[in-house]
């Protein structure tokens, strides 16, 4: 690249450079910085405190419980979306009749922000006069209805029901998209040399899919890692913080109880874990991108 | 080679890092100052519901034409405002005057030297004619100073559906606690829940825990508590939430109060689906906006007493007004201030909100019958203090109204729930 032309692009990169340093990069420094103080941001003062509240998270059983659920969240995030968006997408790739329509209605859970689709499965929930337990009750299933968001033991999995519903959208669409994109001579080929429906599955169209794999599962890991929003509409991290994620302990450690200097040290804490997550998710697919070239 | 694996990397930690500091980072974004034109000034406050919006579009008319000012009005959701208000201060840019609830919160900020003193605004205005002592000693005064102006106060009662209690054959209002458990079981036997309980934001669980607590212990054993001097272990404590959790073991609750919130319990009561709710006196708004009829449809009375002898304390939340220490305009805020202190102002609050005004020459006639009701409670009790939230300070607020939930979930751990509080107890006064 000539000199100028690298002048041009410093240029060009000049700007969201810039933004990118004050809104990510900036922030979080200073998100480290703060994690080796008290600060609790209203009174001004920062005393340095060294590794104490990396110190004290060893011990705290609501990180522990955060790091849990989280862990749990991005581990169903990764299985759930992917294979219901694919089987969804396979199948609507067969359909011949109203197919835009039947889309439609697939896709309507992407439209919605996640605090109305944590509304509306809010109310599906409700103990006395929710959806679910009215069916379940007209169903004759009486027995299976709970308290959907108050009840510790079902609590955290009734939330992510609901984040998947619309996770399973997206990854619906993703898949779409790559299936214009697999060869159909290639399909039709298989087809002719004998191979059945599960091994053109397995063997072209699975394999044909991998960038959408990547997309969908690393969206839909780092949706996971920071998920915060539905749970606040649901829960709020409730029945007595059974559903906490890191985000939420971020938010509440912040702006509850004041502790701006742990909130800090959880999120240098989520940063990194969210870096190495999807560091190891790069670094496989690229590995497996450079076997199969 | 090396240019593609930093590439990748680079990538890795791009994605990870808007993850998790994009939030962070806008956080931090917040407007506020009213600007040093010395006509205009910025007020926020959490009354931002319809019945606030109804309040606040006379008292910013009424306030700009006493004051001969430009009033930036800021309404902020409720639970958002506990949020952005912190963020405000810690990015210097506060609004002029903004509203805040009294008690341990405002300590902590009087604390951190983000409130003004008024004392002078005070005196200046005489506000000790119009404002009760007992009110304004509660409520307005830290560490020997005034830093808030009270604007509009709540009297927390059991407030019960007339007809179906008469349904039940409860026709005169307990006035003990053996006579609120008669009147339970009688309601029990009819088939009524005697006692609705909405606690999926945890706060409206903490009255029966307040009152429990004021009506065995005392007041003064219950200050110390929150102020981190007792145990949550003390058998005073373990008292009252075995008191309340008789009332769950015998049935006399709803179904998964912590899935409901405390509108939900509410209608509960005026469907007649329930007998009770203990609730503060901002239910009278949401039942009087929902058009049901105070006195027929609604009537409160007083926690009951439980042991002789205690001093009966009346439970509530004061909001109030602050002036910022940053706040650029400060004759323009205290014009406000003035106006916010005034009959008119904290009139058209109480009739607005279902709540009661500490301006005593505030003309509330036109309030129904258990507003006035309320008012006399609050008038006749020996002394008034806040609820649990409002009472001890937020490091512990937090973790004890978890307790609380916790509690409400399965009374039957009450003593694992009890050692937990005290253990978050003894981190959050330390740090004191």
């Amino acid at each position: 690249m000539s000199t100028r032309r690298i002048g041009w692009a410093t240029v060009f990169l000049a700007v969201p450079l810039i933004a990118y340093v004050a809104a990510v990069v900036g922030p979080g420094l200073y998100s480290f910085y703060y994690s080796l103080t008290d600060w609790n941001a209203v009174g001004g003062t920062a005393t340095f405190i060294g590794l104490k509240h990396y110190r004290d998270m060893a011990g705290d059983e609501h990180f522990w419980l955060a790091l849990k659920n989280t862990a749990i969240w991005t581990a169903v995030a990764v299985v759930v979306p992917t294979v219901v968006g694919l089987a969804l997408a396979l199948g609507l790739a067969q359909v011949q009749r109203m197919q835009r329509l039947i889309k439609s209605l697939f896709f309507l859970p992407l439209a919605l922000s996640l605090v109305v689709v944590g509304q509306v499965w809010f109310w599906i929930f409700r103990p006395e006069d929710g959806l679910l337990n009215l069916v379940l009750g007209h169903v004759g299933l009486g027995s299976w209805q709970h308290s959907w968001l108050s009840d510790p033991s079902v609590a955290f999995w009734s939330v992510l029901v609901a984040w998947c519903w619309q996770q399973v959208a997206l990854a619906m669409v993703v898949f779409l998209a790559g299936l214009t994109g697999v060869q159909q001579e290639l399909v039709e080929a298989c087809k002719v040399d004998g191979a059945n429906a599960r091994q053109r599955l397995w063997h072209v169209i699975i394999p044909a899919l991998r960038p959408a794999f990547a997309v969908v599962v690393s969206l839909s890991m780092i949706n996971a890692l920071k998920s915060f929003d539905i749970v606040y509409v649901m829960t709020e991290g409730g029945p007595f913080r059974k559903t906490e994620t890191l985000a939420l302990l971020v938010y509440r450690t912040a702006f509850k109880t004041y502790d701006f200097g742990y909130a800090s040290a959880v999120s240098v804490v989520l940063f990194l874990i969210t870096l190495v997550t999807i560091g190891l998710f790069f670094a496989w697919t690229n590995r497996e991108d450079h076997q199969n070239a | 080679m090396i240019h593609e694996s930093t590439r990748r990397w680079s990538r890795v930690a791009g994605f990870a890092a808007l993850a998790v500091f994009a939030p962070l980072a806008l956080a931090g974004c917040g407007s506020g100052g009213g600007g040093a034109d010395g006509k205009t000034v910025s007020m926020a406050h959490y009354f931002s519901d319809a019945l606030g919006a109804k309040a606040f579009k006379s008292i910013t008319t009424l306030c700009t034409q006493q004051t001969g000012r430009t009033i930036k009005n800021s309404p902020i959701q409720h639970e958002a405002f506990k949020d952005s208000i912190l963020v405000q201060l810690a990015g210097g840019n506060p609004p002029d005057v903004y509203s805040y609830w009294a008690g341990a919160k405002t300590q902590y900020l009087v604390d951190q030297k983000r409130m003004a003193p008024l004392d002078d605004f005070w005196a200046k205005n005489d506000l000790d004619k119009s404002i009760p002592q007992s009110l304004s000693k509660a409520s307005a005064e830290y560490n020997g100073q005034k830093y808030l102006l009270p604007f509009d106060y709540h009297y927390v009662g059991v407030f019960y559906n007339p007809k179906v209690m008469a349904k039940a054959g409860v026709t005169t209002m307990p006035k003990t606690w053996d006579e609120l458990m008669a009147a339970a079981a009688k309601l029990k036997a009819a088939g009524i829940t005697p006692f609705a309980l909405g606690s999926k934001n945890q706060w409206p669980a903490q009255f029966w825990f307040d009152y429990l607590l004021l009506r065995t212990a005392g007041p003064d054993y219950r200050q110390k508590l929150m102020a981190g001097q007792a145990k949550y272990t003390d058998p005073q404590v373990k008292t009252a939430f075995s008191m309340w959790k008789e009332l769950f073991d015998k049935g006399y609750f709803n179904k998964s109060p912590n899935g409901i919130d405390w509108p939900d319990a509410a209608d509960m009561v005026s469907k007649g689906q329930a007998a009770m709710t203990l609730n503060g006196t901002w239910v009278t708004g949401y039942w009087d906006d929902n058009k049901v009829p105070a006195v027929q449809g609604y009537d409160m009375f007083p926690f009951p007493e439980v042991t002789p002898g205690v001093p009966q304390a009346a439970l509530g939340p004061v909001d109030g007004w602050a002036l910022s220490t940053a706040a650029p305009n400060k004759a323009a805020a205290d014009d406000l201030l003035k106006c916010l202190s005034g009959p008119e102002a904290q009139r058209d609050m109480a009739l607005a909100q279902g709540a009661l005004a500490p301006n005593k020459n505030a003309d509330l006639t036109s309030q129904n019958e258990v507003m006035h009701k309320a008012a006399k409670e609050v008038q006749t009790a020996s002394t008034f203090v806040f609820n649990y939230d409002l009472a001890t300070p937020p490091e512990m607020s937090e973790p004890g109204l978890n307790m609380i939930q916790k509690f409400v979930d399965d009374p039957s751990k009450l003593d694992g729930d009890l050692q937990e509080a005290q253990s978050a107890a003894d981190g959050a006064f330390k740090k004191n």
